[in-house]
């Protein structure tokens, strides 16, 4: 190997080296950790449990506007496709009829909510 | 005549020892490779995270929810397990310091729910210093 192919063999094994250095520092030494986040990245069984407590609270409350922000902070755009996302999830997940009725029931007064308008 | 020019010729080069800072400029160009592709090009994306990793706002929007979960139901082994999903260093303060914040905004409602959980949780959990 001439000394010119050489140096460039050591140049781009360099350049690995350093992008090892960087992702071992970044995944190992000093790896991301959670701050400050939003609620709206909260996993979906976090987010499905949110949703049964707001269900649990429409039920004695009975006041979907407060549902409905309460919604808000996991998703904004759609609530009641949202609700339903959860609903799914519990019931693949064992949650008790009983949770799953409440939500339903939430799901259901949101959508009609959502047809008249109100 | 001669005999200087094959002095010359013997006498080492000094550029030998410039060689090596090859390595470092690509040891450099590495590590902001790997930053360009982790900062700019491939961002982390905060997802599923946990309700622990919230930020204090949110942790008081949660907590609070599930204390007036708990005033509503009275569930206070699902409202508990709840409470543990935030990992409050002292989760009976944490309920009683908001409770005082929303006293004083006039949240009445909440403070009264955040309070009352945290003394059925003190009355369940064995407070420590007395033993």
């Amino acid at each position: 190997m001439s000394r010119r192919r050489r140096r460039y063999f050591f140049f781009f094994a360099a350049i690995l080296a350093g992008l090892a250095l960087g992702i071992i520092y970044g995944w190992v030494i000093n790896p991301v950790v959670f701050r400050n986040t939003g609620m709206d990245t909260l996993r979906l069984d976090y987010k499905t449990d949110y949703v049964l407590m707001v269900a649990e609270l429409y039920q004695s409350e009975g006041d979907l506007a407060s549902a409905l922000t309460r919604i808000a902070y996991l998703e904004a755009s759609s609530p009641l496709a949202f609700v339903t996302t959860c609903i799914d999830y519990a019931e693949q997940h064992d949650y008790t009829r009983e949770d799953i009725d409440l939500m339903w029931h939430l799901a259901s007064d949101i959508d009609n909510a959502l047809r008249t308008g109100n | 005549m001669n005999d200087q020019t094959q002095e010359l010729r013997i006498t080492p080069q000094p550029e030998e020892k410039k060689h090596h800072w090859y390595l470092l400029t690509g040891i450099i160009i590495g590590i902001a490779v790997g930053l360009i592709v982790t900062w700019l090009l491939f961002p982390v994306v905060y997802q599923d995270t946990s309700p622990a990793s919230l930020s204090p706002a949110y942790k008081e929007i949660y907590r609070s929810t599930i204390a007036q979960v708990y005033a509503a139901t009275g569930n206070l082994e699902r409202a508990a397990s709840r409470l543990a999903l935030l990992e409050d260093e002292d989760i009976i303060y944490a309920l009683g310091a908001q409770a005082q914040r929303a006293l004083a905004e006039g949240q009445e409602k909440e403070a009264r729910a955040l309070a009352l959980l945290a003394s059925e949780i003190q009355a369940v959990i064995p407070v420590e210093t007395s033993e």
